[in-house]
């Protein structure tokens, strides 16, 4: 992916409105600005989780693979299409692959316990135990990974219902 | 004997809380942001290891819950409640169930809706539109059309109402998942 490319996917204003295909103008985006603040805050929520300025242990790289294993889950084609590029950016080619097998791989390595940690919180998050946070502390993330893991995973099922709403008001006002 | 409950729910962090008197200055900033009654709460002293995601999350959760206008807020704590039904979130639900009967005062609806399930008869057709709407975005929001808005325009929903239920529904995607896998609901005694 070139320079120009990677620059516009971490460049988008309003991620909703860009997979939408939507402006600011469009009677929908004008609707949306009628909660402002929360457009922002989606917006700053999904930057400070997906696009971390302060990644710490879990790089963007891995934030993206995370991001896309939930899209998919989700079933949201435009969402993980978004993500599946994001993370093609990082350049990491095996982790583009990882990220896409379902179930997650078997075994104790750190990628395989994060994805199967994330996969539950998406699907099954009732089904968490405690010895579902130690593992991840057994791998050296900090309490502070872990909580921004739990929160990127859990935003996804946000931005997926966001933007199913969006595109029914989108079909209604196009009848 | 239904699971859910309007009595007061314990929730048990699966972290150590931050304690506040070795909190980090961005910490003390994220906490700061959040409501006041809420800030000193074991959750968000879980959420503020990670200050970033906790000032940005939190003040999405701020607006959508209370943002003046549009979707009264008693409608917003009916989505609420009936998500996490669905998501099973016993936490979320018992505080939601209490903040719609403080602001409806219909009692009666949310017992039902608690103990019948969501299909529950008793509510009335603004209620039943909402209450399908919610669960239906909850479990399979692929399936999801223009013609699922229907029943919400019957009842008389305007474009921000409309975006006022979106935005709950989706919110409590996520925070129940926040809950169910950070912590655990503690039920109360018998």
């Amino acid at each position: 992916m070139s320079l120009a490319e990677e620059m516009s996917l971490t460049d988008i204003p309003d991620l909703a409105e860009h997979l939408l295909g939507e402006s600011a103008a469009s009677p929908l985006g004008v609707l949306r600005r009628q909660r402002a603040d929360i457009l922002k805050h989606e917006e700053g929520a999904y930057r400070e989780l997906v696009l971390a300025p302060e990644p710490g242990n879990v790089s963007l790289a891995e934030r993206a693979a995370l991001a896309l294993r939930g899209a998919l889950i989700e079933g949201d084609a435009a969402l993980a299409a978004h993500y599946r590029a994001l993370l093609a950016s990082h350049g990491d080619a095996s982790l583009s692959a990882l990220a896409e097998c379902f179930p997650a791989p078997e075994g104790e390595g750190r990628l395989p316990v994060l994805f199967r940690y994330a996969d539950m919180v998406a699907r099954t998050p009732e089904a968490c135990e405690q010895a579902d946070i130690d593992r991840l502390r057994g791998f050296g993330l900090s309490a502070q990974d872990i909580v921004a893991v739990t929160q990127l995973v859990a935003f996804i099922p946000y931005q997926v219902r966001l933007l199913a709403g969006l595109r029914q008001m989108q079909q209604e006002s196009a009848a | 004997m239904s699971r859910f409950t309007m009595q007061e729910v314990g929730w048990e962090p699966r972290l150590p809380p931050v304690e506040m008197d070795t909190a980090t200055p961005a910490q003390l900033a994220a906490l700061e942001a959040c409501p006041p009654a809420q800030r000193g709460s074991v959750y968000f002293r879980t959420l503020v290891h990670d200050p970033g995601s906790l000032g940005e999350r939190g003040a999405l959760f701020t607006k959508v819950m209370y943002a003046p206008k549009g979707l009264p807020r008693a409608e917003r704590e009916l989505a609420t409640a009936v998500v996490s039904i669905v998501n099973g979130c016993i936490y979320c639900t018992s505080v939601h169930a209490r903040r719609f009967v403080e602001l409806s005062k219909q009692e009666a609806v949310m017992r039902a809706l608690l103990e019948q399930g969501i299909q529950a008869e008793a509510l009335d057709a603004r209620q039943r539109a909402i209450v399908d709407y919610s669960a239906k975005m909850t479990a399979t929001p692929q399936d999801t059309t223009a013609a699922d808005l229907a029943p919400l325009r019957a009842a008389g929903l305007t474009d921000l109402e409309i975006l006022d239920l979106i935005h709950a529904i989706a919110m409590f995607a996520n925070a129940n998942r926040l809950m169910q896998s950070l912590g655990r609901s503690v039920p109360p005694k018998d």
